[in-house]
């Protein structure tokens, strides 16, 4: 459903989808059936000539009964909610992947642009071989990343919407966690916390390429060179 | 080496570069201002605690110059240079207001509109006198590495539209050495189509140090008096 709007491009994509389909269901059904509850209520007891109004103060068995067992079930919804939430949880935010199955790549926010530290043809990280760009990323398809988020000065937020990931960066802490793209193409990294007068424009790009396309970018572009972006 | 610079030097001339535009309107620049007062000041002062510089009175040219770069990228897209990105997306919001529905040239038309009407705006503001705050130079010293620079920055200190370099006299010291450091580790100035950039990129060189930076800039503080 919400693929319609955004797509879904990385593996948990559609896990969170999933999670907020499953929210948006269990929540919309108990809107509706309160609503139709409240207006039937509302008509059979409006008012009527000779009817005084009654005080009622819930303590009978059957009135007592219209939250109790509305409640019951509710929390039986939340069964179902909490047990998604704690799976896609542990998925996206407890497990990394393994180092020698997966890249790193460091993301850096900061008033206002992203820089990236992409590990080049070897791999790793902080060695002469890495590549730096500012407001655009660039990674290939079906491959797992682990990125290590920092932040030079206040909070920000990475945010790759068609990923459905959104990280807070907050300054002295290296945050670490992953993602791996299903498809090809150039998507939208915004900041999705407030970070002052720019906050609004700060965006980059995330390119998506197949392994090839990918590789021949790293051997054109290292050792470290500083790619900066042109336009916004 | 310096005949090169100066075939450099020409071909900017020769480029048109004097003739770019001076046809802003200072008084439709004064409430594009306003976003600018959030970090240069009402009174286009500069703020040190933010690192940004006093642009009061800089001149309309170079001031438009260096909005068009922050805007292309030229300047403030280098990963290490924070304070050219905090100015980049302001360059990038200017005209962002301006009518929806227009598009392509139109829409760069109007956007190049506010651009030079800010900058006609900051130029027709009064320079201010920034206070001293850079401490260890020896300006007899700067007097003999000035004359390097002399040929573009002008022995006043006032600068040269013809070669696109900016008046030194008058600003303030951390930001001039901000800048010297940037340009010689290539923070500034390392695009080559930055013509300009690149031409003070090479300048910078002949600094040997920061000792010898600051001491170029107690010898240009005095030209300020
Ligand atoms: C968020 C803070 C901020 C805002 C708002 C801002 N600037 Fe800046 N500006 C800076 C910083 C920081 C620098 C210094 C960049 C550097 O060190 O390279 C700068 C540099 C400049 C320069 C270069 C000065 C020189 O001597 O080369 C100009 C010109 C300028 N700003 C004009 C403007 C104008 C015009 C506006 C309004 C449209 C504006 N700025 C809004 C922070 C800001
Ligand atoms: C060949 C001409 C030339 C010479 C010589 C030269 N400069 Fe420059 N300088 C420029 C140009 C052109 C710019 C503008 C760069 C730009 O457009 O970004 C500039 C910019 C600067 C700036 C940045 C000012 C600002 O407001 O951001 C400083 C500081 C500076 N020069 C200092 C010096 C010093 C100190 C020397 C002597 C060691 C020197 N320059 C020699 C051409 C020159
Ligand atoms: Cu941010």
């Amino acid at each position: 459903m919400l693929e319609h709007y955004l797509p879904a491009a990385s593996t948990y994509a559609s896990d969170i989808d999933g999670l907020v389909n499953l929210i948006f269901w269990i929540v919309g059904v108990w809107f509706v059936l309160c609503q139709v509850v409240f207006f039937y209520f509302i008509i059979k007891f409006r008012r009527k000539p000779g009817v005084k109004a009654q005080y009622i103060t819930g303590e009978e068995k059957e009135q007592k009964r219209w939250i109790s067992i509305p409640h019951a079930l509710v929390l039986i919804c939340d069964v179902f909610i909490v047990y998604g939430a704690v799976t896609v949880w542990v998925d996206i935010k407890q497990t990394l992947p393994e180092p020698e199955e997966s890249t790193p790549v460091r993301v850096i926010g900061q008033q206002w642009a992203w820089t990236f530290v992409h590990a080049g043809p070897d791999g790793l990280l902080d060695t002469p071989d890495d590549i730096e760009t500012v407001d655009e990323l660039r990674i290939q398809v079906n491959h797992k990343y682990r990125y290590q988020l920092e932040s030079e000065d206040v909070l920000h937020n990475f945010s790759i919407p068609v990923f459905r990931l959104k990280q807070d960066a907050i300054p002295g802490r290296v945050i670490e966690g992953w993602f791996e793209a299903t498809q090809t193409g150039t998507f939208d990294v915004q900041c999705a916390e407030i970070c002052g007068i720019g906050h609004g424009i700060m965006a980059a790009r995330i390119v998506i390429e197949p392994a090839a396309d990918h590789a021949a970018w790293m051997s054109e572009n290292a050792p470290r060179t500083v790619l900066a972006a042109t336009t916004p | 080496m310096v005949l090169g610079k100066w075939l450099v030097v020409m071909a900017m001339v020769m480029a048109g570069f004097s003739g770019t535009a001076n046809a802003g309107d200072a008084v439709a620049g004064e409430p594009v201002f306003d976003l600018c007062t959030q970090c240069h000041g009402t009174a286009g002062e500069g703020n040190p605690s933010i690192a940004a510089p006093g642009i009061a009175g800089l001149p309309e040219w170079y001031v438009a110059a260096q909005l068009r770069k922050f805007r292309n990228g030229h300047r403030g897209t280098h990963p290490k240079d924070a304070e050219g990105m905090r100015m980049r997306p302001m360059a990038l919001t200017l005209g962002i207001n301006a009518d929806p529905a227009l598009s392509g040239e139109a829409k760069q038309d109007a956007q190049d509109k506010d651009l030079d009407n800010v900058a006609a705006y900051v130029a027709s503001l009064p320079q201010t006198k920034p206070a001293a705050s850079l401490e260890g130079g020896d300006s007899a010293r700067g007097q003999g590495l000035y004359a390097v620079c002399m040929a573009c920055h002008m022995p006043d200190g006032s600068g040269n539209q013809g070669v696109g370099s900016p008046p030194l006299a008058g600003a303030s010291d951390w930001y001039l050495f901000s800048q010297l450091k940037k340009f010689k580790a290539g923070i500034r100035g390392n695009k080559p189509e930055d013509i300009t950039g690149v031409t003070m990129r090479g300048m910078a060189g002949t600094l040997a140090d920061e000792q010898a930076m600051k001491d170029v800039i107690a010898y240009i503080k005095t030209l300020s008096k």
